[in-house]
């Protein structure tokens, strides 16, 4: 008899804890909606944040970041091929000095360009094909190599991102120089278009006109490396990350001597590869200052540490052992530094041009009806996938391609699809829905193409949070979704056999300040590949298109609208006049094309530990300006 | 004897052999997608993905690539040996990776299995002498608390009250002894604790069970029937009896952390193995996954072997068979 | 029987009760039982399994747990109550002066230390010995027990020993600090016929050898009648019938004892001679009301059921036996008795 009364007893324990338990879990709140006004005003790029000044700025001292769980760098650091943005803010700050830079400021004067190793931005001759660009005198590589910087030295980094075996990722960007593509095929040795007349000009001749070349020589694959050294990795992409020669007004700690033999080169203690968990920087001897008006340099060291624990990171940066992260802080930390009237200006925020969206698929049913995307366009509760990302302070809501501070902020009020709050329109959802073939005039997407429809999600907390989001609003309007979440989503909608329907997985960033970075990759039928591609809703696909390069599309592709010759015709022009013909391109798009679901223009978070004194938002990495923050120590 | 070890040794690579055979099937076989792709850039042409493969290896069949990764194993590479490669994401040579992190996961492991040995067995020996004692019930509910608590939140609140509150422990991070014992030590003592107490819980449940079940055993009544002192009977009669599927264990759960304590050092920010594995894994990059996994199965298989050695050392009836 | 007054005797026992307190109820296992050992005396303790007889000596060595037992009555020896004394004062009196060889050999040493560390550890467990002299020892006595090759043979292990000389490495052990009294549980239970001789007679010499008093556990008369000089027949845990061997072999008293004897295979009866004891021993739970063996007893008649017979002499030339039974019939139905057998 006793055992079974203890029986009983253990038995009601466990359901009242059980009950106990879901009590506790059903009343969490939502996540706050932050009552911060971070949201960026509409005029494009906000500068409400963009800088951080405690007074004092001082040379000297270490500032730390605290970066999470692994570098992630595409090539190890090596500049030929390096695409991280995050390590682009390295690079372009504090170690490498292209011939064009920037001031490393945040909105319009972040994106304007200035001469970095050349002494101005030179505009083009010879009806835009000419660029002519003339060195800074006194700028030195760092030790071991301690000599002056010469034209030889960007030719022979040029040279570098042409040759395919040394591991180029964006090389397809200076397929307008001259004889590029000749290297690239292999036909010739170096490039024909690129000539060092003397060791102090640089000359570059194009095959067409490109309004943004000035830009693209901005990038860090485009900045000296010398010879000598470059030969030691020749074929072998990303070695040189660890060897890097500085140019600019850091290098990694470790790099000392003379350079004697690639045999007796070593790779620099300071940097221990992308794998590793420290990148520590200091300053390079060689530097000289006045040749160098943008770049302030105030701490003395650099430290990158990897950690593997967010929540540590964070307390660290609180408690003052780091500066700076490269993290994403939890809704907690986000909670914990926007109520607290102490804290709340450690927190930075700052538009991050990117945009995040639903991408439809224009080869697939029932994607490959407008009205059916322009339905989805008007019944998604974007105010929701905002909170589901955190709230206002992740960014403004997205109303059309690309953000508004890559046209200088032209388009801001353009807003095709609006509904109350952006939360999506019933009424016209189902306006629109009535003209689709799907729908037999009900308003509702009632053909059996509308149900359990293929969607891609990833594996994120995030995703978890969205995806309940989208299903609601299309089932407003008759769509149903057969979900499947991926971790690393990315690989599958890249790749067009697929013939993936939607996926709420994509975002895009610029690669410098002019929306052809966003047009050329994601809208034109040249970019379409079977492997890694990025134009996911196939526009401008043909069929002969699908054939030469073995897509494996299925559907029809006889109807899919194309925006090559407008984005062709931009691609040529200069000025406000280019800027003018973009936000046309963008407009075709959301009412003619309408690939996407746009939803957020997301917002770059930085926390910063109590030490800083001076700190920038650098528009151009959408970083923190490494060569301008100074920190007390 | 030696031939029976060496009989063994050559079966042990063989299993090691077919494990990384295994891995590497695995690894092509999901779909993950072409770790090419990752070092591509954003909008690859099929040349540049072409020139990638080619350059890491992947464009020939997942047989060959594991059989020059064994070739290679076996002969050495250009790093020395044993010769396991270069990393896809910085052409770092994997050996060096690996060298680099091991004596930080041997580290954690080593401090862990001392403290949760001592301690299992102690409070197994506790609980099963003052059986159904406040004592006994107490050292259970603790062995219930340590196998059912999930080792990261024991990590982070371990964090919490330890070194934030308290100050008592450095937080997380690692410093290597060389530098400054005091500090290594400091930093270790939580992850120490937080992994032990998983396994103290087990092996104190463990110990107990046996133990009780040895003391019902003849030899035990003869034991106090000669006069020996209750201690004398239970630490040399029935905790002697006892260990053999302790020691067992023992060897089992130290080799299966070799890659196993990914949430600790996570947590801990010690940069070991287990954490090297899985971020390899998720950058899909194959080279330091193969690494890491050859090492973890020749550890299991080690130990394998010396457990079974050593079982045969301390149960002599076993010896003969 | 009232125990001999003189310095020869070693153990007075005298009305040993012992209960198991358990879930299901108290388990009556040993019931006011009393008895005497002197020196150079054999005790042969008899009954079937559940009898009382192993729990009563392991009560009298304290190898019963005390928390969970409830033990009253007295065992003087030597003039101490072994029941109250403090549980070391018992353990430095266990394995140095009260002995006790198992019924298992196998099971009873430790199959990861050598029988001749075992040995030398009871050694060392009384003295402050040095681990070879203590080795030594152990060697010694293991010869004397007649285990060819002692030296080299100390050093096996249990399950390297054969069934005959482990028991004879249990007895070595036993030995080693010149005890008083030496308890074997069924000591040949678990050996064949012929070891089972030796056993016995091993015992007998060590008995004699060191003038001690032997208590022999067991279930099989058949052992009991070659060495004992007294027999203690117990059933459901009380003693039915106690006395010098002679008498209870010549002239048993209890049918208890009868239907023992007359169940007991021996070379020279035939097998269709043999007599079982109808039904079963009782459950210790909820004994027989009244005299614990007359469920079973086919003599049984009127008081057996009501009142438990004690147990005393029925007639000066007899011994102890707890029956109703009168002395005459006692006498008449032994008579009877015998007539069967010999037939």
């Amino acid at each position: 008899m006793r055992r079974y009364l203890r029986f009983a007893v253990m038995l009601a324990a466990i359901v009242a804890l059980t009950a106990l338990a879901a009590g506790c879990g059903s009343s969490k709140k939502s996540s706050s909606s932050s009552s911060s006004t971070n949201s960026s005003s509409s005029s494009g790029g906000s500068t409400a944040n963009a800088s951080y000044d405690n007074g004092s700025s001082q040379k000297g001292g270490t500032y730390t970041v605290g970066w999470e769980q692994s570098f992630g760098f595409t090539d190890n650091l090596d500049p030929t091929g390096e695409y991280l943005g995050n390590a682009w803010a390295i690079l372009s700050n504090l170690l490498v000095r292209p011939l064009i830079g920037y001031k490393h400021l945040a909105g319009a004067a972040g994106n304007a360009l200035i001469g970095d190793l050349a002494t101005d931005v030179p505009k083009p001759t010879d009806n835009g094909l000419t660029y002519t660009y003339h060195l800074r005198s006194g700028v030195k590589f760092g030790p071991p190599i301690n000599r002056v910087v010469t034209a030889k030295d960007v030719v022979y980094a040029m040279n570098r991102l042409a040759d395919p075996k040394d591991g180029a990722e964006y090389g397809f960007y200076y397929s307008v120089v001259k004889g590029f593509d000749d290297v690239v095929n292999g036909k010739a040795k170096t490039i024909s278009g690129i000539t060092a007349p003397n060791n102090n000009t640089v000359v570059v001749h194009l095959t067409q006109k490109t309004g943004d070349f000035n830009y693209r020589m901005a990038m860090p694959a485009t900045a000296p490396i010398p010879p000598e050294v470059g030969a030691c990795f020749e074929g072998k992409p990303g070695n040189y990350g660890r060897d890097l020669i500085s140019s600019s007004s850091y290098m990694i700690a470790g790099s000392a001597g003379k350079f004697t033999s690639c045999s007796a080169l070593k790779p620099f203690s300071g940097y221990a590869g992308a794998d590793g968990n420290h990148l520590n920087l200091v300053r390079n001897p060689n530097y000289n200052q006045s040749t160098d008006p943008y770049r302030k340099n105030y701490p003395d060291k650099f430290d990158f540490v990897i950690n593997s624990n967010a929540d540590d990171i964070f307390n660290k940066v609180q408690a003052g052992q780091y500066d700076d992260e490269e993290s994403s802080p939890s809704p907690k930390t986000l909670r914990k530094y926007g109520t607290n009237a102490n804290l709340k200006k450690m927190l930075q925020s700052n538009v991050g041009d990117r945009t995040w969206y639903l991408t439809m698929n224009l080869t697939q049913p029932p994607f490959d009806d407008i009205h059916v995307r322009k339905a989805m366009n008007y019944i998604m509760d974007k105010q929701a996938l905002r909170l589901a990302w955190g709230g206002a302070i992740q960014g403004q809501i997205a109303t059309h391609i690309v953000p508004p501070v890559l046209y200088n902020g032209g388009l801001s009020e353009y807003d095709p699809y609006a509904s109350p709050n952006e939360s999506g329109s019933l009424q016209k959802a189902q306006a629109e829905m009535k003209k689709s073939k799907y729908s037999n005039g009900t308003g509702m997407c009632s053909a059996s193409a509308c149900k359990g429809v293929l969607m891609i999600g990833d594996t994120r907390a995030l995703d978890n949070r969205m995806i309940p989001v989208i299903q609601a609003a299309a089932k407003k309007i008759g769509i149903t979704f057969t979900v499947r979440q991926i971790n690393g989503a990315y690989t599958t909608i890249q790749t067009t056999s697929k013939n993936i329907p939607i996926s709420e997985r994509p975002g895009w960033g610029k690669d410098y300040a002019d929306a052809s970075t966003f047009f050329n990759a994601l809208f034109t039928s040249g970019a379409i590949i079977p492997q890694g591609n990025t134009n996911y809703s196939l526009v401008g696909i043909t069929p002969a298109l699908n054939t030469s390069k073995k897509l494996g599309v299925t559907g029809d592709l006889n109807n899919v609208p194309s925006v090559d010759k407008p984005i062709a015709a931009c691609n040529a022009k200069l000025g406000q006049d280019r800027i003018n013909c973009w936000e046309g391109v963008d407009k075709t798009l959301m009412t003619k094309v309408v690939p996407w679901v746009p939803y957020l223009w997301s917002n770059v978070i930085k926390i910063l530990g109590p030490n800083v004194t001076h700190w920038n938002y650098d528009q151009f990495a959408d970083d923190t300006a490494y060569s301008l923050v100074s920190v007390k120590k | 004897m030696i031939f029976y070890i060496a009989r063994r040794l050559v079966w042990t690579i063989v299993v090691v052999l077919c494990v990384i055979g295994i891995t590497y099937v695995v690894f092509f076989k999901l779909p993950a997608g072409n770790p090419a792709l990752r070092f591509a850039g954003k909008s690859p042409t099929q040349q540049e993905l072409a020139q990638i493969e080619h350059r890491l290896g992947l464009d020939r069949p997942w047989y060959i690539q594991f059989g020059k990764f064994a070739y290679h194993f076996f002969a050495g590479d250009q790093y020395g040996w044993p010769g396991l490669g270069y990393t896809y994401a910085s052409g770092s040579s994997v050996k060096s990776l690996i060298f680099q992190r091991a004596p930080r996961t041997l580290e954690l492991i080593a401090g862990a299995a001392v403290l949760w040995l001592f301690t299992g067995v102690a409070i197994g020996v506790i609980s099963a002498v003052r059986r159904r004692t406040v004592a006994d019930r107490v050292a259970m509910g603790f062995a219930l608390f340590g196998i059912s608590t999930p080792v990261f939140w024991l990590g982070l609140m371990m964090l919490y009250i330890f070194w934030r509150r308290l100050g008592w422990a450095g937080g997380a991070g690692y410093v290597s002894p060389a530098t400054s014992f005091t500090q290594f030590f400091s930093h270790m003592i939580l992850p120490w604790i937080t992994l032990a107490m998983l396994y103290a819980a087990f092996y104190a449940r463990m110990t107990r069970n046996n133990l009780l079940e040895t003391l019902g055993e003849d030899y035990i009544r003869t034991a106090r029937a000669k006069g020996l002192t209750e201690r004398r009977v239970i630490l040399k009669h029935g905790l002697r009896a006892s260990l053999t599927p302790i020691v067992t264990m023992f060897g089992m759960d130290i080799a299966l952390l070799v890659g196993g304590a990914v949430i600790t050092e996570s947590v801990f920010n010690i940069q070991g193995l287990g954490y090297l594995a899985i971020n390899s894994a998720l950058t899909q990059d194959l080279p330091i996954v193969a690494g890491v996994v050859l090492l973890a199965a020749v550890a299991v298989a080690l130990m394998n072997l010396i457990v079974d050695i050593l079982y045969a050392f301390l149960d002599p009836r076993v010896r003969y068979a | 029987m009232t125990p001999p007054s003189d310095d020869r005797l070693l153990l007075d026992v005298r009305g040993l009760t012992v209960r198991f307190p358990t879930p299901d109820g108290v388990v009556q296992a040993v019931s006011d039982v009393s008895f005497h050992l002197s020196r150079g005396e054999t005790l042969g303790v008899v009954g079937e399994s559940g009898s009382g007889k192993s729990v009563s000596n392991l009560a009298i060595m304290g190898l019963l747990n005390r928390n969970r037992t409830a033990i009253a009555g007295e065992v003087l020896f030597r003039g101490r109550d072994l029941l109250t004394l403090p549980p070391d004062d018992l353990r430095k009196i266990r394995g140095k002066e009260i002995a006790m060889v198992f019924q298992d050999p196998f099971a009873c040493l430790h199959p990861m230390y050598r029988v001749g560390q075992q040995i030398a550890e009871a050694v060392t467990a009384h003295e402050h010995v040095k681990k070879d002299r203590a080795w030594a020892r152990a060697e010694e006595l293991l010869d004397h027990v007649g285990i060819p090759n002692a030296k080299s043979r100390a050093r096996d292990y249990p399950h390297q020993f054969s069934g005959g000389m482990r028991q004879r490495a249990m007895i070595a052990m036993a030995l080693v600090h010149n005890p008083a009294i030496l308890i074997c549980d069924e000591p040949t239970t678990a050996l064949d016929v012929t070891v089972q001789a030796q056993i016995l007679e091993l015992i007998e010499e060590v008995k004699r050898e060191f003038d001690i008093g032997v208590i022999l556990v067991t279930h099989d008369l058949g052992v009991v009648a070659e060495t004992a000089n007294s027999v203690m027949v117990m059933y459901a845990g009380r003693i039915m019938e106690y006395g010098a061997a002679g008498g209870i072999f010549t002239q048993p008293q209890h049918p208890y004892t009868w239907g023992l004897l007359d169940s007991m295979p021996s070379v020279d009866r035939r097998l269709e001679a043999l007599v079982p004891i109808e039904g079963a021993p009782p459950s210790l739970l909820n004994p027989p009301s009244g005299c614990p063996f007359h469920p079973r007893c086919p003599y049984r008649f009127e008081p057996c059921a009501t009142e438990r017979p004690p147990l005393d002499v029925p007639a000066p030339e007899a011994h102890l036996d707890a029956c109703w039974l009168s002395w005459d019939d006692k006498v008449r139905l032994g008579v009877e008795r015998a007539k069967k057998v010999a037939a």
